[in-house]
């Protein structure tokens, strides 16, 4: 498992892109289209890096708890598992299993201190009852691989704002993040991609997906921060998230 | 609900908020008690299988579901394997926020093994036995090491054997609550505190080595294997307790006593370690010359068995061990023993607390064959297994060859000196006196001395 990515979970629970866009039937009751599903995730995939940043955790536990965020909601709904307190809980969970816990009561000190949106804030009672349901939800599996052992960059940490993740073996993401460097700075790789015999064709898919979504939301550059997403306003995040708050 | 007698184990009330999963089971008993929760027998009801039920308590500092925990369900969710114990099922009760991990049952342990050959019938464990059992232990190690996982809590109660059924004298390596993958560690090892329970605790643990490696299993399994054969712990020092980590100079004293003093010719990384450094008097002070092992354990040195033990315990070793270093063939006993069953308190249900009525006596010593025979300690099976007896002859280059590869053990540092979670009831029996609670599903025992967690 941990050496062998081929007979671990992460491999065998690889699904099919149509399998992750879809939005939950309960979700679209509540009129929430598959953009504004995206919009959400992409928006809490900023969220968990930002409150990782303030407790000072590594790449890799950010990495593995937007990977248990996303993982979630291809089974639950928005709705019933607000994502504002999925996502802490998901970067407590993800410290736990990194062996790198950060207590529960710093998560719900600083979601105080950044979030002027009184709906993000809870109380530790509330991340430790939506632990367990996480471990359910995640069905007990909390071991996920990552693209980063052959590239630490801004570019990886951007293919989180997708469901890449849930789709593709790391290494072929991490390849496919190589051959868009290359590319830009019109380096020859032809033959170094032909010896690693890997298909080509999925890895130039996954990076025009990248390149794709760069272009979608009018990402300025390869930041990886939440401030170059300059196609996702507030008031649009907001809207989507306001649809699935309970009507009186 | 309409059950609640079989599935509370005959509690009776407090069945309001009881969870469905529960339904699935029968409760026998409860089987042993730990620092953090409960081990139970419980049959499903479906297929009338054993299952050994760990229900870990509700963490009372406001910290969710404990590290212990969520390593057992992270590791053992991935991994599978015939000689590492198989989680079956994760049950959660939201209600009163506890988490039940269910195992396979396996009804005897090496602890319980060794403690009924020493105290009931009186003479060693017949060779061909602790050979198998060894190579079970070593096939199962082997898989975890090869997948990144330091189990780092290897004693005899840890190993679980599977009684009559089809997996009848197969080796079960339980409890990863200490268990990490350490591969890329984010963070180092050394922040998990104190590793290994002491007696099986390897010597650059004890002598504040930071950084440690797989070899630190390795040398539990050799103080298992001299404990096979001798029927008492190898090292049987007296723990000093004490926060954080205290130096534990009776222990040492013990393992230089039998394997002579250290010194930086055999164990090149040595005077890096920080006890050696400063505690200078009991480590450089050579008291012991040189290893008596061999009589210890009564080997010849020139055995085969002796070479593979020697390996295991030699202060700098290294994991995967060299090869070809498996036992030869000893000629297989006939006798079959029956060790008996583990014992059941049936007076206590899945809320822990316990009836008026009395704990009866579990059906007396279900007879199990206790391997001696080539024939019983390999389960009946069409496919011949490994520990038959052609298949030992064989096994070197195949099972061995993993062990080749060299990996550095205890390369010094600073001793981080944080503060270890004593946990709850950790206070238990001095080591020496032999009795005990634990029912092997690496819940505390008494008697034996526990391991301190820390997180």
């Amino acid at each position: 498992m941990a050496a062998n990515f081929w007979t671990s979970s992460h491999y065998k629970q690889l699904v099919e892109q149509d399998k992750i866009d879809v939005v939950h039937p309960i979700d679209k009751e509540r009129g929430l289209t598959l953009e504004e599903f995206k919009l959400i995730k992409i928006h809490m995939t900023n969220h968990i890096w930002k409150l990782a940043q303030h407790v000072k955790v590594r790449q890799r536990v950010i990495a593995t708890a937007v990977t248990y965020f996303r993982r979630v909601y291809t089974r639950k709904s928005l709705t019933e598992y607000d994502p504002r307190l999925v996502t802490t809980t998901c970067l407590y969970l993800a410290s736990k299993a990194e062996e790198s816990t950060v207590q529960a009561r710093l998560l719900v000190f600083y979601i105080k201190k950044i979030c002027t949106d009184e709906k993000y804030r809870c109380e530790i009672k509330d991340i430790l009852e939506m632990e367990m349901k996480l471990l359910e939800a995640l069905d007990y599996y909390l071991v996920v691989f990552h693209p980063y052992r052959p590239l630490l960059q801004g570019l990886v940490n951007d293919t989180y704002k997708m469901d890449l993740i849930l789709i593709h073996p790391p290494y072929m993401i991490a390849l496919a993040c190589i051959y868009i460097a290359s590319v830009l700075k019109d380096k020859e790789t032809t033959a170094w991609f032909e010896e690693l015999r890997v298909d080509m064709n999925v890895v130039k898919n996954i990076a025009i997906e990248i390149l794709d979504f760069y272009d979608f939301y009018r990402v300025e550059s390869f930041k990886g921060m939440a401030e170059s997403f300059k196609g996702i306003s507030d008031e649009k995040i907001n809207a989507a998230l306001h649809k699935l708050t309970p009507k009186p | 609900m309409g059950d609640g007698r079989a599935v509370a184990g005959g509690g009776g009330g407090g069945g309001s908020n009881r969870p469905a999963w529960l339904q699935q089971y029968d409760l026998v008993g409860k089987i042993g008690e730990g620092t953090y929760g409960l081990v139970f027998l419980a049959k499903t009801k479906l297929r009338k299988s054993c299952i050994a039920i760990k229900k870990f308590k509700q963490s009372k500092d406001g910290d969710g579901v404990s590290p212990t925990a969520i390593r057992e369900i992270m590791l053992l969710r991935e991994i599978s394997q015939e000689n590492v114990v198989k989680l079956v099922n994760v049950h959660i009760n939201h209600a009163d926020m506890s988490l039940y991990l269910a195992f396979d049952y396996a009804d005897h342990d090496l602890y319980e093994i060794i403690r009924y050959h020493r105290e009931k019938l009186n003479q060693p464990i017949n060779q061909y036995t602790v050979k198998s059992l060894l190579w079970q232990l070593l096939n199962g190690l082997n898989y975890l090491h090869s997948n990144w996982i330091i189990h780092r809590d290897l004693k005899p109660s840890n190993i679980l054997v599977m009684g009559e059924g089809e997996e009848q004298g197969v080796v079960k390596i339980a409890d990863f609550g200490l268990a990490r993958i350490y591969q890329a560690p984010l963070k180092p090892l050394s922040d998990n505190g104190v590793v290994v329970t002491i007696w099986y605790r390897a010597p650059e643990l004890l002598l504040g080595g930071k950084h440690y490696t797989s070899a630190v299993d390795m040398w539990a399994v050799g103080c298992i294997f001299a404990e096979l054969l001798t029927l008492k712990p190898l090292f049987q020092g007296a723990e000093v307790k004490g926060t954080p980590n205290p130096f534990q100079a009776d222990q040492l004293d013990k393992i230089f006593k039998v394997l002579g003093n250290p010194n930086p010719e055999k164990w090149p990384t040595l005077s890096y370690l920080p006890h050696y450094q400063s505690d200078q008097h009991h480590i450089q002070t050579v008291k012991y010359e040189s290893s008596c092992l061999h009589s210890y354990v009564h080997l010849a040195l020139k055995s085969p068995a002796y070479d593979l033990l020697s390996k295991m315990l030699e202060y700098f070793r290294i994991d995967p061990l060299p090869g070809r270093n498996a036992l030869v063939p000893i000629q297989p006993g006939e006798k079959i023993i029956n060790y008996p069953a583990r014992p059941v308190d049936t007076s206590t249900d899945f809320e822990g607390t316990t009836s008026i009525q009395p704990p009866q006596p579990v059906s007396a010593a279900v007879a199990i064959p206790g391997s001696v025979a080539a024939s019983s300690v390999v389960p009946p099976r069409a496919v011949p297994r490994p520990i038959s007896m052609i298949g030992m002859q064989r096994m070197p280059p195949a099972s061995m060859a993993a062990f080749n590869i060299a990996s550095q053990a205890g390369i010094g540092g600073l001793n981080p000196g944080g503060i270890p979670i004593q946990r709850g009831a950790a206070a238990q029996g001095h080591p020496q006196q032999l009795r005990r609670k634990d029912p092997g599903m690496g819940m505390q025992n008494t008697g034996y001395p526990q391991q301190k967690r820390r997180f």
